[in-house]
């Protein structure tokens, strides 16, 4: 199976996460690595705790942003695969059938790498365009002494060329397991083929549109992590982001709520265009019958907000959190650490703003489904 | 009663169209039973997208009992859809997140139908409600949508090419279903079928050919699902 640029191109979702995470971790892991060179040069016990407490906070950043973004990447890229497994069975079964085997392939998939490749190696040079004015603010009270940033080629091989060869083994890995099905079952699209009753549990006795709505969630349970996930960052990073500058510096701040948007706003389009691609069939079907498109979308979709709206109160609770536990745990040590207290001002912004371009995003989804003929969508 | 006159319907740009109904006229009659036969590419299915308001004409009326179709609105037109018509398609277009006994309740909710499950039972799927669509036969999920389009209580039921994807002995089985509902609920059919043999159990065969009727007549005898040839 081989996988154009085109294809590569669409997994704009992991190209962007790849680039945030890899951005984020190249300033402050080459940050870290030069600041290290002059540790010998400090002598004073205040200028060391600054130092610690600057090591600690890149430590402290590049694992919770890394280490969530990677994550994320790696349950988003498997998702794509399955998206892309669903969306062509016929000709991978056709290929199959003609004997291709599941691993020869799957091994296509590792182009799923690429997007690795580019979106790291994008917040690579990123981060490297933005590192002097970035180390120009990390020491602007001139307290540690002088320290320039140079390049280091490992972060290239850890941060750009092993999780590029590692999501490729991945992808191979993973389309091998999902392509572990008779050739029959990829060649017959059967209506319906793919949900399987699993444990069967009696249904209560719900109208046709709340179990519709019921269903429709909790039987895609990536999109539900998802869109949580989506919420719980803008919520936290752009609340986090207001405290950050007062707590960091405005380079912090905008670099946090820039980021923090980018990635939610990515993942809930995402995710949102898939569940209203998804179920494109279901409302052809229901509109025919005589339901209004009022009634199919809030019904496809309207179950996913109060998901987002959880996402969104864990991450206000979150970052308030973190913050407290930073302000007086790991920087209990340093002087003139600003006590945290919760911003509502923050907090109505962040959520004014995510009710705002969530809704509209809905709104939107509904709009272009509504657009779409019943005959165009069932004769697909 | 339905009324179709002069329906025109065109697909395609000006430099590339086609004229797929070139001045359909025709009535049906409230409990009949019509059988639309044709080739593929004739317009039968045009026709019954046009007839059951899922399709505009280009020109011409479509009536119901002296109700004009043709030019309602979208709203409008969900609202007639809801009221009047019951679907039953070639490919079932079940909800696969959904099993037997809520695919059904989506057509009897509109129309407020406690009681559909009689209608399940009476397809003879009774046992199997809490079935997924994927753990059905094609036979047994295009009984559901048999279900689930009377469940709604249409007083028109269209069916495109309804035994299409099904073997003889299925297809058999699911038109005597839908004959003796017929009979039960007195609901007008109006059915799209390429099948000679299928127009036997019509009261009335429209036959086309390029986008025109070509014939229309009445069966003196009708036969049942089990009588025809096919």
């Amino acid at each position: 199976m081989v996988l154009g640029i085109k294809d590569i191109w669409k997994q704009q979702g992991i190209i962007i996460i790849s680039f945030c995470a890899v951005f984020v971790c190249t300033l402050f892991l080459n940050y870290n690595i030069d600041v290290a060179s002059i540790e010998n040069n400090i002598t004073s016990t205040q200028v060391r705790v600054l130092y610690e407490a600057q090591l600690m906070s890149g430590k402290v950043v590049c694992s919770l942003c890394g280490g969530s973004l990677l994550a994320t990447s790696v349950i988003m890229l498997f998702f794509y695969i399955k998206q892309y497994i669903d969306s062509h069975k016929k000709q991978i079964g056709i290929l199959k059938a003609i004997g291709y085997s599941g691993f020869k392939i799957a091994k296509g998939f590792s182009a799923f790498g690429l997007c690795i490749l580019f979106g790291a190696g994008g917040g690579m040079l990123a981060a490297y365009g933005i590192m002097p004015y970035f180390y120009e603010v990390q020491n602007e009270d001139n307290i540690l002494p002088e320290y320039s940033a140079h390049f280091h080629p490992i972060l290239l091989i850890c941060l750009v060329i092993v999780p590029a060869l590692f999501f490729a083994v991945v992808s191979v890995l993973y389309g091998c397991r999902k392509l572990n099905v008779p050739v029959l079952e990829l060649l017959r699209e059967k209506i319906g083929k793919g949900f399987k009753a699993g444990k069967k549990q009696p249904e209560k006795e719900l109208a046709f549109l709340v179990q519709l709505r019921k269903n429709t969630v909790w039987q895609r349970k990536s999109l539900v992590f998802f869109i949580a996930f989506a919420a719980f960052c803008y919520s936290s990073m752009m609340q986090m982001s207001f405290s950050m500058e007062e707590l960091a510096s405005i380079v912090f701040s905008i670099m946090i709520i820039v980021i923090g948007v980018i990635l939610s706003c990515t993942t809930l389009f995402i995710a949102v265009t898939s569940v209203a691609n998804a179920n494109a069939k279901s409302v052809a079907m229901m509109r025919v019958l005589g339901y209004t498109i009022k009634e199919c979308t809030g019904a496809v979709l309207g179950g996913y907000r109060w998901i987002a709206y959880v996402g969104f109160a864990i991450g206000t609770i979150y970052q308030y959190a973190l913050l407290k536990f930073v302000t007086t745990v790991v920087f209990r040590d340093v002087d003139d650490v600003p006590d945290i207290t919760f911003d509502f001002q923050a907090f109505w912004i962040a959520l004014i703003s995510f009710l705002a371009f969530f809704e509209i995003l809905l709104w939107w989804k509904s709009i272009q489904l509504g657009k779409r003929s019943a005959k165009e969508i069932m004769g697909e | 009663m339905i009324q179709v006159k002069e329906v025109v319907k065109s697909f395609g740009n000006k430099e590339n169209l086609n004229k797929v109904l070139k001045g359909i006229s025709l009535t049906i009659k409230d409990g009949e039973f019509v059988v639309i036969l044709g080739a593929s590419g004739s317009g039968k299915s045009t026709l019954l997208n046009v007839i059951s308001g899922l399709e505009r004409p280009d020109s011409g009326r479509v009536s119901y009992d002296s109700k004009d179709i043709s030019r309602l609105s979208d709203k409008a037109l969900t609202e007639f859809r809801k009221d009047k018509v019951g679907f039953i398609f070639q490919q079932y277009y079940l909800l696969p997140n959904l099993n037997v006994d809520k695919n059904v309740r989506m057509g009897a909710d509109l129309a407020g139908n406690g009681e559909y499950r009689q209608i399940i039972e009476a397809v003879g799927l009774g046992g199997k409600l809490d079935k997924y669509p994927s753990e059905l036969s094609g036979g047994e999920q295009q009984r559901v949508s048999v279900a689930r389009a009377l469940a709604k209580k249409p007083e028109v039921l269209f069916l495109d090419e309804p035994t299409g994807a099904l073997d003889e002995q299925t297809g058999r089985l699911v038109l005597d279903y839908i004959s003796k509902l017929h009979g039960k609920y007195h609901f007008t059919i109006v059915m799209v079928t390429h099948n000679l043999n299928i127009a036997e159990m019509a009261d009335t065969v429209i036959r086309m050919n390029s986008g025109k009727i070509v014939e229309i007549y009445e069966n003196q005898m009708t036969k049942t699902a089990y009588e025809i040839g096919w």
